[in-house]
């Protein structure tokens, strides 16, 4: 039995239209002798009336002040892929297909209890197996699982996956049922060099590795999630992005070892996040380390999540996303870090207390903060760490595997943005990328600029 | 066929840390200038340099008036005669140890960068530089710490032994 999994997508399922050219692709897969399982997303994106958002805006509008519990959201949530699934489910039958619609549970997918953002813990493939061999096409839900039927507390309840949900399912189903294959078709026609929508000419990538489709998509690059790439990485399935809606060929993702696999190559130009970069100068460094990690600590403890962290002798910056932003300036603001001295200074002081300050306007706590302080300054050093924010930024990324070992990749992209008047405000590599945070506003011209030297001369 | 008879399989990552990867030999260094107006022909300056003397760097950071970056420990000769440049004012400190720490999905969890500064204090180990990617928070400390640092960060993440792995630099670079 030749298992193919194939994945659709929102669009690739919101209109009769594009149902019918879906369901082209799963007969002509079955007609080439593979034996499809079929996971859908929910019908639509955000608007349609049986999309996520508009599922969970039911709930929400009851009482927009008491948001709904997590299970019952979750609950909610996976309505739109249980439409979706039944509607597609009914489409191959009526054009004469033996289909079952399958929730995630039905399917065997079993999750941890982390409502909204479920991890998958097993699959039972055991039901399925048995549907296959009895000739049938399954067509199940993606983004959901259950928690462990036997689970006293939670006793089966559905689960929902988070953020790239469907296409994790897609590639667990994979993993479990030995496909030879896992397709994620999508709107366009495989992975591209840059997003179509700022570079219209962006190139179909042919083949890339696990690695490579990773770093594009935590990059920003909204082909297919990291969860599923590293599922199919670690269970060495043959992942393809294809369109729903043309015969291109599409990417092929396979493993570095693959003879296609190009190594020490640029794979491709993305751009993400609205993000906000924080810089803490410091004009007394004697406590800095101390000082910086009462900053990540609390910063922890707030949720909010930060990167391209920087330090640097007097310094120390990082960014954080921009609906995070509030919740860090107002912890940092006036925010007073005391380390104790080992011995008092020669002024007798035995401590010094560090209070941050941001730009006139931003510093409310630190006005109200300050003069307070002014009470024990005879006995304790009292020091300012001026903040200085700048917002409106993003981030572009080269997809560079290998550069780390190969002189002036950094050189070269740091030329084509500054010598177009592109300020960097800084940088960030890792083995397979280099990030620039650049002004939300060059964004375009940024990817573009990029995308004309690596891709076009 | 019953559940128990059909073999389960577990698929996803587990979220957090789950890998530490130890570079050694590795080399930083700070570069400072003094024209604040001319920061961004003074980088190039520096990434040119570096690049013609067929030197790779990673960790490149950004700052007011210097940029800091890491390379080999092999390419230390190199790059300070490179680097003997009028108007650039150059530090080098050598026998460095780049600590990946790994974990899916980084840039979603919180609380990582703290509990790698906790555990690196712990350890006694200065951190010189920090980067972050998608699944990675790099840190350059002394090479002597490493041991520390190790057992430090295998117990804030609970990694057993066989999650850490050992590496040395090496580039194609000038030497």
């Amino acid at each position: 039995m030749k298992v193919l999994v194939q994945k659709f997508g929102g669009t690739s399922v919101d209109t009769a239209e594009h149902r019918a050219m879906a369901a082209r692709k799963v007969i002509l897969a079955r007609e080439a002798g593979f034996t499809p399982v079929v996971v859908v997303s929910a019908i639509g994106r955000a608007g349609a009336p049986y999309a996520t958002d508009t599922l969970v805006r039911v709930l929400r509008d009851i009482d927009p002040q008491v948001p709904p519990a997590k299970r019952e959201l979750d609950m909610m949530m996976a309505c739109g892929e249980i439409i979706s699934t039944v509607v597609f489910a009914h489409t191959l039958q009526t054009l004469g297909y033996k289909a079952i619609a399958l929730s995630g549970g039905q399917a065997g997918i079993i999750t941890d209890p982390n409502f909204g953002n479920a991890r998958i813990l097993e699959i039972r493939p055991h039901y399925l197996r048995r549907l296959l061999e009895q000739d049938y096409i399954p067509v199940v839900c993606g983004f959901q699982g259950i928690t462990v039927p036997s689970d006293e507390h939670e006793h089966g309840a559905i689960t929902t996956l988070g953020r790239g949900g469907s296409d994790t399912t897609a590639s667990a189903l994979g993993a479990a049922l030995k496909a030879v294959a896992v397709e994620i078709y999508t709107d366009v026609d495989g992975v591209k060099t840059a997003d179509p929508d700022l570079v219209p000419h962006a190139q179909t990538i042919p083949v890339c590795t696990y690695e490579e489709v990773a770093e594009i998509a935590h990059q920003g690059a909204k082909v297919v999630h990291p969860r599923a790439a590293e599922i199919a990485m670690d269970y060495n399935i043959p992942l393809w992005v294809k369109s729903t809606f043309s015969d291109a060929p599409g990417t092929r993702i396979a493993g570095a070892d693959a003879p296609e696999a190009v190594r020490r190559r640029i794979t491709g130009i993305t751009h993400t996040g609205k993000i906000v970069y924080i810089r803490l100068d410091f004009t007394e460094t004697e406590h800095k380390a101390l000082v910086e990690r009462e900053v990540y600590r609390m910063m922890a403890k707030a949720g909010v999540n930060i990167f391209l962290n920087t330090y640097s002798p007097n310094a120390m910056s990082f960014a954080v996303p921009r609906e995070k932003f509030t919740i860090a300036r107002d912890l940092l603001d006036g925010m007073v870090v005391p380390v104790e001295h080992d011995q008092p200074d020669s002024e007798g002081r035995y401590a010094t207390y560090y209070i941050f300050k941001f730009s006139d306007g931003l510093d409310l706590a630190y006005s109200v903060q300050r003069p307070l302080l002014s009470a024990v300054e005879k006995r304790v050093r009292i020091v300012d760490v001026p903040g200085h924010i700048t917002e409106n930024c993003t981030t572009v990324s080269v997809i560079a595997s290998d550069h780390r070992r190969v002189p002036g990749v950094l050189l070269r992209i740091y030329e084509i943005l500054t010598n177009a008047g592109i300020a960097i405000y800084q940088t960030a590599d890792s083995e397979m990328s280099v990030t620039l945070l650049v002004s939300e506003s060059e964004v375009e011209r940024a990817v573009r600029l990029l995308h004309e030297a690596f891709f076009e001369q | 066929m019953s559940d128990t008879e059909t073999p389960k399989v577990s698929f996803e990552r587990e979220r957090g840390v789950y890998a530490l990867e130890v570079l050694s030999d590795v080399a930083h260094a700070l570069i400072e200038f003094e024209e604040d107006a001319l920061r961004t022909s003074r980088i190039q300056q520096v990434l040119h340099l570096l690049a013609d003397a067929g030197i790779p760097v990673f960790l490149v950071k950004l700052h007011r008036n210097a940029v800091t970056l890491a390379f080999a420990g092999s390419d230390v000769q190199h790059a300070e005669v490179a680097l003997d440049h009028p108007g650039l004012r150059t530090t080098i400190r050598r026998d460095l140890a780049l600590l990946n720490v790994r974990a899916a999905s980084m840039r979603e969890l919180h609380g990582v960068m703290i509990e790698i500064v906790d555990a690196l204090f712990e350890a006694r180990a200065h951190l010189y530089e920090t980067g972050d990617s998608h699944n990675t928070v790099q840190c350059l400390i002394d090479g002597s710490h490493v041991p520390e640092a190790v057992v430090a960060l295998r117990r804030a993440f609970q990694l057993d032994e066989s999650a850490v792995t050992y590496a040395r630099m090496q580039t194609e670079g000038a030497a």
